[in-house]
């Protein structure tokens, strides 16, 4: 269990310190208030006792019995089944990001053996989709952005994050594997201080996992170089505050946090890891572009073979330039001439291939910063770099409950921040992942504000269904993929969303979870449905887009969404029209937003209009002209496809009514308009 | 207070009304001043719910406003106000000199000595004010200007310096202060966006400065590379489209029936309704053919040096006159256009001439349309440029003191407020923060600054942060 390491308070009163907030000490050292030392948050996890209910046949978990009880608690009822149709369709678009197969739906329905949802739920967790969905809802999380210009020419290679795909990647990866939780925490923040788990002298997957660090919304650089780099600084504590420990620690910047226990000395402890900390190359000239940190992937003497190589090369090249321009001109023949020709036609296969690279940090602080080394901070007066105050030695915010950190002994102290945050007696952090997949499947957490978990949040709806979820993960090895397969075959998740007045009344916003809550289709699975929809999405660009290579701008690209690119300085793009999340902070949770441009997208884009060919198409395929009631059958498949469910006789009368308009063409333009209706349709935009 | 049970509020707090404890606490707020907030916070839940459904609905002000619409005419890059708005004599009198005062502590190269300017100024309108030869068009309407020549920024470098004049913030993502308005007021027209921006080429951060950051995306600016295609997507459909409309209608309304969050979903049928009018109003709006040759003349598009931001300008009025609330134009024919480094002596007349006769047009047509009372116009860059020489025919930044003016909109014509030092150096009477200038605007936009707030990680946030003030002295 957690130790909370709180010191002996003093309880001074507040209005000395002029403010609900913290109360001073004697000798003005932040002491945390009666309110702050209570807060739920920041109290160990404890594994409580399964409630009892009353309507026993319900629950499939124990989980389904903490949400019961909720319910019973409060004289409503839970809401039937989803029919199982729809179940297939939300488990598959949640886990996945894409629609069910027509195939796959069929199995489903024929499948009515015990443990058929396990085994689609299984089935789902062993795709690269899977890893691919819920890599796009972390990379909200840590503000993950391509690049910084839409403009691919224009793009200055030294400030741009031209390697961030292969963090992108390693996340797919890590998901896909079910790297535990705590692991993946640790390689993001201290990635290039682990072991290599092959003994190797480089360690890939950590140094491309600290992309993380390197990858802030920072934009080019500043004069101002001291304020960029406190910036910098800022940025990391603030996004690992949000995405792991659930806190806004950057308030403390300039004065200590008027809600939650946290000082400036908090601060500037927490600023020191990261000042000790190189996610710069170069701070650059005044006024100029800053050179982001990089470092190979390949061990030290390949990355020095490459360079002496090709030196030497270049060298051959001058010398061929300084002979051409001699005067008067030397002979083809010529000795000198014939040796460097032998020289570069030995060479040149021996040259290998340039280094891969990775955004990546070290130890130690930017160079001419200052910073540099490493070393402990002092306090920044109301956040000026200018009105320094004491040195704070470098560690976590005294005040916040954890594990007894380890010293720092040596180096930044990362590996030592790395390990009190990825420890099973964090709460924030247990707590934190739980409530964040949580929200992930049933659209607001447990804790409605996944990032903010302090005084100025509510309080958890079901507080001890959360402690429990936190204890089962930890126990389970940090699994993700076990949390998802436990909420997605919940008795919870299983509900209808349709809502009877009685229960809309008595729980408009449906925090008692008495039914599913349905959600609409985020811009990556609007997309992606489509390019299923019209069969495009099927391998198609294998190698030349998607995984392993740098984002496209090509909305029309036949990749996943996931590899569109998200750019910090252009928001003009397909992804932002339908709310994508904002790359330049931390994001919890994405805005739905609907607006008429969006729908001009669906009516107009060249895309979309594609799509609907495509899907028409399609249907002609599937169902050729020549098969008796080939139009009924065509309208049964366009419905399976796009909705995962038959349609009903109203919806062929309605169908019936588009494609009779259609003239003779290869694919009638009717059925083009049915598809583009089906692609534009509230249905189709949502899961239930 | 005791040491035990529950804490209690603080006794000195104003509590009008029993609070939640969320209300409590946001009344203190990240610093904030103690307002009120609890009938705010429920009011502002209250608009959340219908926003879902229409997100540009006008909605109250705070108070009765001034100015109903802006006209931001932001000049990229920093146009140097001792040359223009802001006459030095002490210059001429000192020119070639070294800067008789401590260098700056931040400077992004070595300050050169004092560069007197190379244009002549001469009084213009009843309250004399000096202008620059370099704008005739805007002497002319000087009776409607109110100039600010104490104006402050933070940062030295375009970056945080066009962040901080288009968000308010340096160095992180905000919400751009046409977001705040459009989140604050909504718009007057729903068939059009009600943030505008007109940015030819892609400036530095280019999206972050109309970026809605954290309010919803519909608050974001509504980027016009080029008038001739406002917005994507505007095609006129095909011959069907109404009649696949209506198919799609009866989709979704038989889908809608027996589900929760039937207004999202109504909202969702809607938004195909809205989009099917902008398509027919949002082409008219943007078509700047439709005006006669005599008003092309008025606005210089007709010329190739102000054809540009002539358009731009007509453009801008067309918009407000249909009731967006905020227009943002950039003189923008390349990025930084105003940073004029080098070349001074040529490129800055060259600059002057390509929008003083638009800007000028804008100012006497919004007036003899009688929209000049309500709608704002600004006009100003991220900063100014240093009274010393970089070079031999350049200035530097200079954030330290420098000019913006504002017209119409609740503002008094024919007037100066603040001033420099007598080297143009630092604002030094009257000093003008950008918090303030924002403030101002909010407060001609009948918005309180410090209650138009949103809660975003744990958090209130305002246009302002935790700074500004309205600059009462400039209001008619």
């Amino acid at each position: 269990m957690a130790i909370m390491r709180m010191v002996v308070v003093v309880v001074v009163a507040m209005l000395a310190c002029g403010g609900p907030g913290n109360a001073c000490g004697e000798d003005g050292a932040f002491v945390p208030t009666v309110e702050q030392r209570s807060w739920w948050a920041y109290q160990p996890v404890v594994d409580p006792p399964v409630p009892d209910v009353t309507r026993r046949d319900w629950p499939h978990d124990d989980l389904d019995r903490f949400v019961l009880a909720e319910l019973e608690a409060r004289g409503l009822g839970a809401s039937p089944s989803a029919e199982r149709g729809v179940w297939l369709r939300r488990v598959s678009i949640d886990l996945t990001g894409l629609p069910p197969t027509p195939g796959e739906v069929e199995a489903f329905l024929a499948d009515g053996a015990v443990g058929a949802e396990e085994r689609v739920v299984d089935r789902l967790l062993a795709t690269r989709a899977y890893g691919e969905r819920q890599a796009r809802r972390w990379l909200d999380v840590v503000r993950y952005a391509d690049f910084h210009d839409g403009n691919p020419a224009a793009r200055n290679p030294v400030c741009e994050p031209l390697e961030a795909w292969r963090y992108r990647d390693w996340v797919v990866g890590a998901f896909a594997a079910d790297l535990p939780f705590d692991r993946f925490i640790a390689y993001q923040i201290a990635g290039d201080l682990l072991p290599p788990p092959d003994g190797r002298d480089v360690h890939p997957d950590g140094l491309v996992a600290t992309t993380f660090l390197v990858n802030g919304a920072w934009d080019r650089g500043d004069a101002d170089k001291e304020k960029m780099v406190s910036d910098m600084v800022d940025d990391q504590i603030d996004t690992i505050g949000k995405a792991f420990l659930g806190l806004g620690l950057g308030c403390a910047r300039c004065h200590d946090h008027k809600f939650d226990p946290i000082s400036t000395a908090d601060y500037y402890a927490l600023a020191g890891i990261f000042y000790s900390t190189r996610m710069l190359e170069e701070l650059g000239t005044k006024g100029g572009e800053i050179t982001l940190r990089r470092r190979a992937l390949v061990p030290a003497e390949e990355v020095e073979r490459h360079r002496r190589i090709a030196a030497e090369l270049a060298a051959i090249d001058g010398a061929f330039g300084a002979l051409d321009k001699r005067l008067p001109s030397v002979a083809p023949d010529d000795p000198e001439r014939v040796a460097l020709a032998a020289r570069r036609s030995d060479l040149l296969p021996q040259l290998p291939p340039s280094p891969p690279m990775a955004l990546a940090v070290s130890e130690g602080g930017v160079p001419g910063g200052l910073f540099p080394g490493i070393q402990d901070v002092p306090i920044h007066e109301r956040g000026s770099y200018a009105r320094l105050g004491r040195v704070v030695p470098r560690g976590v915010p005294a005040f916040l409950p954890g594990p007894t950190p380890q010293p720092i002994s040596a180096g930044s102290g990362r590996r030592e921040l790395a390990a009190w945050i990825a420890s099973g007696e964090n709460p924030l952090t247990t707590r934190g992942i739980v409530n964040r997949v949580w929200q992930w499947h049933f659209g607001t957490g447990l804790v409605s504000t996944a990032n903010n978990v302090g005084l100025l949040s509510e309080p958890p709806s079901h507080p001890r269904l959360l402690d429990w979820l936190a204890c089962r993960f930890v126990e389970e090895g940090w699994s993700l993929k076990k949390l998802h397969r436990r909420i997605v075959l919940s008795a919870a998740y299983s509900q209808s969303s349709a809502a009877t007045p009685v229960g809309l009344a008595a729980d408009p916003a449906n925090r008692w979870l008495g039914r599913f809550t349905s959600q609409r289709l985020d811009a990556e699975g609007l997309r992606d449905g489509m390019l299923v929809m019209s069969g495009k999405l099927d391998g198609a660009g294998e190698g030349l887009l998607g995984p392993g290579k740098p984002a496209t701008a090509d909305v029309a690209a036949p990749c996943r969404s996931l590899y569109l690119q998200t750019c910090r300085w252009d928001r003009s793009g397909y992804a932002v029209l339908f709310d994508a999340a904002n790359c330049d902070a931390s994001v919890e949770n994405r805005s739905v937003s609907t607006v008429a441009p969006q729908a001009l997208f669906l009516m107009n884009d060249p895309f979309v209009k594609g799509m609907a060919v495509a899907f028409a198409e399609r249907l002609f395929r599937d169902v050729p002209m020549d098969v008796a009631g080939a139009t009924e059958r065509r309208i049964e498949r366009a419905w399976r496809l796009a909705y995962g469910r038959a349609p009903d006789e109203d919806d062929s009368a309605i169908a019936r009514g588009i494609v009779a308009r259609g003239d003779a063409e290869p694919v009638p333009v009717g059925w083009i308009d049915l598809a583009h209706v089906l692609l534009s349709s509230n249905e189709f935009a949502h899961v239930d | 207070m005791s040491t035990e049970g529950p804490p209690k509020p603080d006794p000195v707090m104003p509590i009008a009304s029993p609070l939640s404890r969320r209300a409590l606490l946001g009344q203190a707020g990240c610093g904030f001043g103690g307002l009120a907030l609890a009938d705010l916070l429920s009011r502002e839940e209250a608009r959340g719910e219908a926003r879902g459904a229409a997100p540009l609905a006008p909605r109250p002000p705070h108070f009765p406003p001034k100015a109903k619409r802006v006209i931001f005419l932001y000049m990229p890059g920093g146009p140097s106000h001792v040359d223009l708005l802001d006459p030095k004599p002490r210059l001429v009198i000192d020119n070639g000199k070294p800067l008789p005062f401590a260098k700056p502590r931040l400077e992004r190269t070595k300050t050169g000595n004092l560069l007197a300017s190379p244009w002549k100024f001469a009084r213009h309108g009843k309250a004399g004010i000096e202008v620059s030869e370099l704008l005739p068009g805007l002497a002319s309407r000087i009776d409607d200007v109110c100039v600010v020549r104490s104006m402050l920024a933070d940062n030295i470098n375009h970056t945080g310096a066009a962040l901080q004049l288009c968000t308010g913030e340096q160095a992180f993502s905000r919400p751009a202060m046409g977001s705040w308005l459009t989140y604050g007021l909504g718009s007057e027209n729903e068939n059009l966006p009600g943030f505008v921006v007109v940015c030819p080429v892609n400036v530095f951060q280019g999206a972050q400065l109309w970026a809605s950051s954290f309010l919803p995306s519909s608050y974001q600016g509504t980027l016009v590379r080029d008038p001739a295609r406002p917005i994507a997507n505007l095609a006129v459909g095909d011959r069907h489209q109404r009649a696949t409309l209506d198919a799609l209608h009866a989709l979704n309304r038989r889908h809608a029936a027996g589900r929760a969050k039937s207004a999202d979903l109504e909202a969702r049928i809607e938004s195909f309704e809205l989009a099917y009018r902008m398509q027919a109003e949002a082409p008219e709006a943007f078509d700047l053919t439709r005006e006669t040759a005599a008003m092309h003349r008025l606005y210089g598009t007709d010329r190739p040096d102000t054809e540009l931001f002539g358009r731009q300008c007509l453009l801008a009025r067309r918009l407000v006159e249909r009731g967006v609330r905020f227009v943002q134009l950039f003189d923008a024919p390349v990025n930084n256009a105003w940073d004029h480094h080098g070349g001074l002596r040529d490129a800055l007349p060259k600059r002057c001439r390509a929008v003083d006769q638009p800007v000028a047009a804008l100012l006497g047509d919004l007036k003899a349309r009688g929209l000049l009372g309500d709608t704002l116009v600004v006009w100003g860059g991220e900063f100014g440029r240093t009274p010393t020489a970089e070079g031999t025919d350049g200035r530097e930044h200079h954030p330290f003191g420098f000019t913006m003016w504002l017209a119409g909109g609740g503002v008094r014509g024919g007037m100066v407020h603040g001033a420099t030092d007598e080297f143009g150096w630092h604002a030094e009477r009257d000093v003008v923060h950008i918090h303030d200038l924002h403030a101002t605007i909010l407060h001609l936009m009948g918005l309180d600054h410090e209650r138009l707030t949103v809660r975003w990680g744990g958090r209130d946030y305002r246009l302002t942060d935790v700074h500004g003030r309205v600059v009462r002295p400039i209001l008619a």
